[in-house]
C-alpha cells in the first residue's frame, strides 16, 4: 500500500461514494496501524473514516454497541455490568498502539494472528454495515461474518459502522487465553469461550468456543463445545473436549504443528475453566 | 516540482501549544514529518509500532508517530519531547531520570516521557498495575528498566503524596 491520496469525508454516504468511485483503488484508513503489515507498493486512496461520529460505546436492549472506529483503548477501559470486553483489549499489542486502533479494523481485514475476531466469535457478537444510502443495513452475525475474509465484502464501498456484543445472562460467563512470548507480540494461539450453566444442575447448558491464530484463520470449535453439552463443568471435562478440537493446527515462529496443537488444547482447557468460574460468579 | 498540477498536500495541527501548518505527502509518516520539521528529539527506532522511541501525545494520548500518517493528524493536539522540557529546565521525571542514572544510551528516554506524561495527566492514582499498562509500549534495550521504573515511581509516589495531602 501507498497511500498517494488523503480523502476526509464528512458523512458516511460521502464515504460510500468515494469508496464505491475509487474501487480497488480506495481504502478505508482508521487508526491505520494495520497498514503496516501490507507493505506492498500498490498506490491507494485512504478514505479517513475516523470523523464520522462512529466512536464510542452505548448500552442498548440486552447488549452493547461498539462503534468502528472506537479505540481499543477506549473498549478496554469501559465497564458495565456484564460485560467482558475490555479483557481481551487490554491483552492486544500496547498502549501506544491501543489508542490508535479501532475494533473496526481490527475486524475488517482478518489478520491470522488476530485475538478480537475470536473474542466476537465466543461472545456471538454481530456486526452492522451500512451498505449505501440506497440499501438496508447489513447485520451478519459474527459466524456469518468471520466464514470468510470479511475484507471481501468491503470492496463495493461497504463500511463496518459497529460492532454489536450481547450482555452477558445470569449464569454465563466468558474466558479467554492469549499465549504470547512477550506481552506485546501476537499471539501464538489465542482462544475465548463462553459457557452458560444450568442453574439448578450446574451442568453446561451451551457452550461457544472460538481458536485462532496457531490456524490459518480463527474459528468455532464445534466439536469442543458438543462435547460439553449436559456436562458437569470440571478440569477433566475441559481438556477431554479440547482434546476433540478438530482444527489445521500448523507450527510457526519455532513451535511445530504438534506443539501448536498441544498449547490450544490447553489454552482451551484454560479459558474454558476461566467462563465456567465467571458463569458460577454470575448468578443473576 | 514533478507534477505542477497537483496541489501540495498540508496538514494543520497545534504542535506543543502553537498552531502549525506542515507541507506532507500522503504516504508520510507524523514521526518523519516532525524530524524533516527540525523536532528531532522524538525517535527512529524500530518504525513498525514496537519499541515506543517515537512516542509522541495526541489528544492527550500516547501514539507512535512511525505508525501514524501525517495527514490523520489534522487539527489535533501534539505535543513532542521539545515541549516536555529542556536541557536547563527538565521536567520533574527527567530530573529523577538524571538524578538516579538510568539513562545509558538515552534512545528510548524522551518516548517513556511521554508516555509517562500522558499517565500523570489521564490518571489521578498510580498503581503499578496502571503503571505498566501506560508503560508497555516502551521498551529499554539497556537498562533493564528498573533504574527507570525507580524515577518514574519516586514522581508517583511525590504526586500521590502532595494529591492527599489536598
Amino acid at each position: 500500500m501507498k497511500l498517494c491520496e488523503f480523502l476526509r469525508p464528512a458523512s458516511l454516504p460521502a464515504a460510500y461514494g468515494q469508496l464505491r468511485d475509487l474501487g480497488p483503488r480506495g481504502m478505508i484508513l482508521a487508526g491505520g496501524t494495520a497498514l503496516h503489515f501490507m507493505q506492498d507498493h500498490t498506490p491507494v486512496t485512504a478514505v479517513d473514516i475516523t470523523r464520522l461520529g462512529l466512536s464510542g460505546i452505548r448500552a442498548e436492549d440486552g447488549g452493547y454497541v461498539i462503534g468502528a472506529t472506537t479505540p481499543l483503548a477506549d473498549i478496554q477501559r469501559y465497564r458495565a455490568p456484564r460485560w467482558a470486553m475490555h479483557e481481551i483489549c487490554r491483552r492486544i499489542a500496547t498502549h501506544q498502539i491501543r489508542n490508535v486502533s479501532t475494533i473496526g479494523g481490527n475486524i475488517a481485514r482478518v489478520f491470522p494472528w488476530a485475538d478480537m475476531p475470536v473474542a466476537l466469535l465466543a461472545m456471538d457478537a454481530s456486526m452492522r454495515i451500512y451498505a449505501g444510502p440506497e440499501a438496508p443495513e447489513e447485520t451478519p452475525s459474527a459466524d456469518e461474518y468471520f466464514a470468510e475474509q470479511p475484507a471481501r465484502r468491503f470492496l463495493g464501498g461497504k463500511i463496518l459502522t459497529s460492532v454489536r456484543v450481547p450482555a452477558l445472562l445470569a449464569h454465563e460467563g466468558y474466558g479467554s487465553v492469549k499465549v504470547v512470548r512477550t506481552a506485546a507480540a501476537f499471539s501464538m494461539v489465542t482462544v475465548a469461550a463462553v459457557l452458560k450453566l444450568d442453574p439448578a444442575s450446574g451442568a453446561i447448558r451451551a457452550a461457544r468456543v472460538a481458536a485462532g491464530s496457531a490456524i490459518p484463520f480463527p474459528r468455532r470449535l464445534p466439536e469442543v463445545e458438543d462435547a460439553l453439552l449436559g456436562k458437569e463443568p470440571n478440569e477433566a471435562l475441559f481438556l477431554e473436549a479440547a482434546s476433540k478440537a478438530d482444527a489445521p493446527w500448523r507450527g510457526k515462529e519455532g513451535m511445530t504443528a504438534e506443539y501448536s496443537k498441544h498449547l490450544a488444547e490447553v489454552s482451551i482447557a484454560d479459558a474454558l475453566a476461566d467462563a465456567a468460574r465467571h458463569a458460577l460468579e454470575r448468578a443473576e | 516540482m514533478m507534477n505542477q498540477t497537483a496541489p501540495q498536500p498540508a496538514v494543520t495541527f497545534t504542535l506543543n501549544g502553537e498552531t502549525r501548518t506542515f507541507a506532507t505527502r500522503p504516504d508520510e509518516k507524523l514521526l518523519d514529518l516532525l524530524r524533516r520539521n527540525g523536532y528531532r528529539g522524538t525517535k527512529f527506532g524500530c518504525g513498525q509500532g514496537t519499541c515506543g522511541a517515537c512516542t509522541v501525545i495526541m489528544d492527550g494520548r500516547a501514539i507512535y508517530a512511525c505508525l501514524l500518517y501525517s495527514m490523520q493528524a489534522e487539527g489535533r493536539d501534539i505535543r513532542t519531547i521539545e515541549g516536555a522540557g529542556t536541557l536547563d529546565k527538565p521536567s520533574e521525571f527527567q530530573q529523577e531520570l538524571i538524578d538516579g542514572g538510568a539513562v545509558q544510551c538515552g534512545y528510548c528516554i524522551p518516548g517513556m516521557v511521554m508516555s509517562a506524561t500522558a499517565l500523570m495527566e489521564a490518571e489521578s492514582t498510580y498503581p503499578d498495575e496502571l503503571v505498566k499498562e501506560y508503560m508497555d509500549g516502551n521498551l529499554c534495550r539497556c537498562t533493564g528498566y528498573e533504574k527507570i521504573w525507580d524515577a518514574l515511581r519516586r514522581v508517583l509516589d511525590r504526586r500521590e503524596a502532595a494529591a492527599k495531602k489536598g
